[in-house]
């Protein structure tokens, strides 16, 4: 048929896209699958020989990211319920939405020389997992409200007017009525938000460090498995690195495919639960 | 103004996947008159329009048989042009369909796609047009506005103004009231009286007074088959069917 | 106490729970905006702003602060990104909206959603192990250009574009499209005409979103770009862009050293594009609701 030009350029630019993308993942996999075993997954890196693994990276990836959710998970929520449910003055909306959307378009490596300006040198902590978390928070933070402020702004106007009209409470409302209903957008956003933590590097490369110790420790240097990536693919000189941070990458890729598809099978089971 | 072309549906049938929605219709309209097609939701009334202006090719999975001739124009095949057809049979929805544009950018948009872009030329076409559709004297002044401020009557003129700025010569109106109050309801069937004549005109309707108000002829559509086709007077006082004087009169349904 | 008093008494303290934390998120954006303007305060009465925002030689250790090139390889890469990036998601949307099916909106939404989460280091990696020796095969030099980090952002880029372009496409109501169809426009004028047009606001906000992204990435630049710190003289040529210098600064420049404050200025330049870009946004919003 005539006047449809665009459209098979279209099919061919999807099409790109489609190849490019495959490419990416397919070759990740291919490089990186042979690497991986037990062994891999468990022994920590070495900078001599082709036996280093990743097993401190996984633990630090996980734990940090772990700790980071816990921490913003009650922060953010706390504050998107307030910036929906109770009604605050509109200047104060304003000021909350400008500074939320601010600090989510925040570069990460701006966070991370800010935790190393206020924690590193202003607090004299090291190198750590510890700092780690406190920029992964930082990080993570907005992007919790902004999701939890979503996923209330989801929730049906007259949910809460048949509450309140029946004599709860503003408190009592959201734990019965809001809060469930929301649950679900609740838990894939925040399968979102750690899939993201799980990717970040920049802010951690001064924050958590490049070097791993031999015992897990608050304290101990962090390097998580997307900075390992980073250090194996740029700085290391070790031998085999090349096809090491493919594998590297190949791990970082099934968890964070892992967390996005829990969180989103979870939410469902979540949904279908409620009715 | 020539007089506009008769148009014959021959042996047309429709199939979705491989399912019939249409069987072996065959009707004629002739020229400049009204037909009104009735009939229970879900007997293809709306499929039928639908494929006189080949929107139907929209459906994954739709296979079409027979033949309609519009003029000297065949609507069914592999290589009818498209644009050809749509631009010589207008389409009018159920729901008012402006788009997000302004009053006068609605009606400029067929002419528009034809490449005309001289600016007095387009202001005819467009007073003309909303002339025609009734609407001119409510609007003047307003072109600028977005169609979307217009009430719901307004709105479906303008879409008639719209069809009619392509110079269509048959008009296919699906349900045109459908949506809108008895008043604005009024308006456009009193449109369609004065459309008539100048345009061959097939109406798909579910108000059964409306089709008698209006049309010159009747087809009652079944199940995917036409049922009986005659004169509006004949149908209504005469049905040959027993199938159409149940429906005419309310025990089928 | 009953269970009444019980409830009040419970709303007052979670009213103030709420308070507290959302003071918390607004402390915390302020101290931010803060430590960075003051930082950039004592820069700027140091250096002046003439031989820093337009000088072209950088050299800390040396006292010369020529940030310009740090502008023109961020401002650079990230326009070759979206060049090349928002004609594909544009095909991306008119594929999976305007000739697909209905049914495959959502599998296909899911799909860009994971691959939103492709962490930017494995696009890094994935500039370094094809885009770098490419570039560098066809051209002869080094590969670690402004090309490379472009074709990679470009990428990284892609699927938060695509998905934004794709809501767009489906706010266009089925009836419209017939309505244009039976008009007797075809395909691609349907597209150009009425679909482009009519939701012109959202394909333009997610154009800023994307910027926004680009801007901010550090690592899968840094990987690919060579961080010279020479004013870029063409694609093929090695840069640096503001964040990649700040990730090679930081311990080049702690906290103490002489030039230190060069950093906060640079993070504060891209915080206020950041904050430019939330008003532009907030601005078309506000004007497509009217």
């Amino acid at each position: 048929m005539k006047g449809t030009r665009w459209h098979r350029l279209a099919l061919v630019g999807s099409a790109i896209a489609l190849i490019v993308f495959a490419s990416l993942v397919g070759g990740l996999l291919w490089q990186g699958l042979p690497e991986i075993s037990w062994h891999f997954l468990w022994s920590p890196p070495a900078e001599t020989g082709i036996f280093g693994g990743i097993g401190p990276e996984l633990l630090n990836t996980m734990t940090m990211v772990g700790a980071a959710s816990l921490i913003t998970v009650p922060l953010g929520l706390a504050g998107a319920v307030l910036r929906v449910e109770y009604g605050a003055r509109p200047g104060f909306i304003l000021l909350f939405d400008r500074i939320r959307y601010t600090f989510l378009s925040i570069p990460t490596i701006v966070i991370g020389l800010l935790v190393y300006q206020w924690v590193i040198v202003g607090l004299g902590w090291s190198l750590s997992i510890g700092t780690g978390v406190v920029a992964l928070t930082a990080m993570n933070w907005p992007f919790v409200v902004d999701m939890s402020v979503s996923a209330l702004e989801g929730v049906p106007d007259t949910f809460r007017e048949a509450s309140l009209a029946l004599g709860g409470t503003r408190y009592l409302t959201l734990l019965r009525v809001v809060l469930p209903t929301a649950l679900p957008a609740l838990v894939s956003g925040l399968g979102m938000a750690m899939a993201r933590l799980m990717g970040e590097s920049a802010a951690l490369i001064f924050t958590a460090g490049i070097n791993v110790s031999k015992h897990w420790a608050f304290s101990a240097p962090g390097e998580t498995l997307a900075v390992h990536l980073w250090y194996l693919r740029t700085e290391s000189v070790a031998p085999h690195a090349d096809a090491k941070a493919a594998a590297t990458g190949v791990v970082l890729l099934t968890l964070v495919v892992l967390v996005l598809y829990v969180s989103q099978k979870l939410a469902r089971w979540l949904k279908a639960v409620d009715g | 103004m020539n007089s506009p072309p008769d148009l014959i549906v021959d042996r047309l049938s429709v199939a979705y996947r491989d399912q019939w929605v249409l069987q072996e219709i065959s009707l004629t309209v002739p020229s400049g008159r009204v037909m009104a097609v009735i009939g229970p939701s879900g007997c293809g009334k709306s499929t039928f329009l639908r494929t006189v202006n080949r929107l139907v090719d929209r459906m994954p999975g739709v296979h079409l048989k027979g033949q309609i001739h519009v003029g000297s124009v065949e609507a069914i095949g592999d290589d009818v042009d498209l644009v050809g057809l749509r631009r010589m049979v207008g389409m009018v929805f159920q729901q008012p369909n402006p788009f997000p544009f302004s009053v006068f950018d609605n009606v400029a948009y067929g002419p528009r796609l034809e490449g005309v872009k001289n600016s007095s030329r387009l202001r005819a076409v467009v007073e003309h047009s909303l002339k025609q559709a009734s609407l001119w004297d409510e609007v003047r002044g307003k072109l600028r506005r977005p169609a979307s401020s217009l009430s719901g009557g307004q709105q479906q003129r303008l879409c008639i103004a719209r069809a009619l700025a392509v110079s269509p010569q048959v008009l296919l109106m699906d349900e045109p009231t459908a949506a809108l109050d008895p008043s604005s309801t009024a308006k456009i069937e009193e449109l369609i009286l004065a459309l008539k004549g100048e345009y061959t005109i097939i109406l798909v309707t579910h108000n059964l007074q409306q089709a008698a108000r209006v049309s010159d002829l009747i087809a009652f559509f079944r199940d995917g088959r036409l049922i009986e086709v005659g004169s509006t007077r004949d149908v209504f006082t005469a049905p040959k069917r027993e199938e159409t004087e149940e429906f005419l009169t309310g025990r089928y349904e | 106490m009953n269970v009444h008093q019980h409830n009040l008494r419970m709303e007052r303290i979670q009213h103030r729970i709420f308070w507290l934390s959302a003071a918390l998120l607004i402390g915390l954006g302020l101290a931010i905006w803060g430590t960075l303007a003051v930082g950039a305060a004592q820069f700027v009465l140091h250096h002046g702003l003439n031989r820093t925002l337009l000088g072209v030689d950088y050299n800390p250790t040396r006292g010369q602060f020529g940030l310009l090139p740090f502008f023109m390889g961020s401002v650079s890469v990230t326009m070759l990104a979206l060049a090349l990036a928002y004609p594909l998601s544009l095909s991306v949307a008119a594929v999976t909206v305007l000739m697909g099916k209905r049914a495959w909106l959502a599998p296909v939404r899911q799909g860009m959603g994971a691959l939103v989460a492709i962490p930017s280091v494995i696009f890094g990696w994935w500039g370094l192990s094809a885009v770098v020796p490419l570039i560098r095969q066809v051209s002869g030099s080094s590969g670690f250009s402004l090309l490379a980090a472009g074709l990679v952002l470009a990428l990284m880029i892609l699927p938060t574009l695509s998905l934004l372009t794709i809501n767009a496409f489906a706010r266009v109501p089925e009836r419209w499209i017939d309505g244009s169809l039976a008009l007797g426009a075809t395909p691609d004028q349907t597209l150009g005409r009425l679909v482009l047009r009519s939701v012109k606001a959202p394909l333009i906000e997610a154009g800023i979103v994307a910027v926004g992204r680009a801007l901010g990435e550090t690592m899968a630049v840094q990987m690919v770009i060579g961080g010279q710190t020479l004013l870029p003289h063409g694609l093929l040529s090695p840069a640096a862009t503001l964040t990649t210098e700040l990730l090679s600064d930081i311990s080049l420049l702690p906290p103490g050293v002489e030039g230190h404050h060069v950093l906060d200025f640079m993070a504060l330049s891209l915080l206020l594009i950041m904050y430019g870009l939330v008003l532009l946004v907030e601005r078309i919003r506000g004007r497509a609701e009217v």
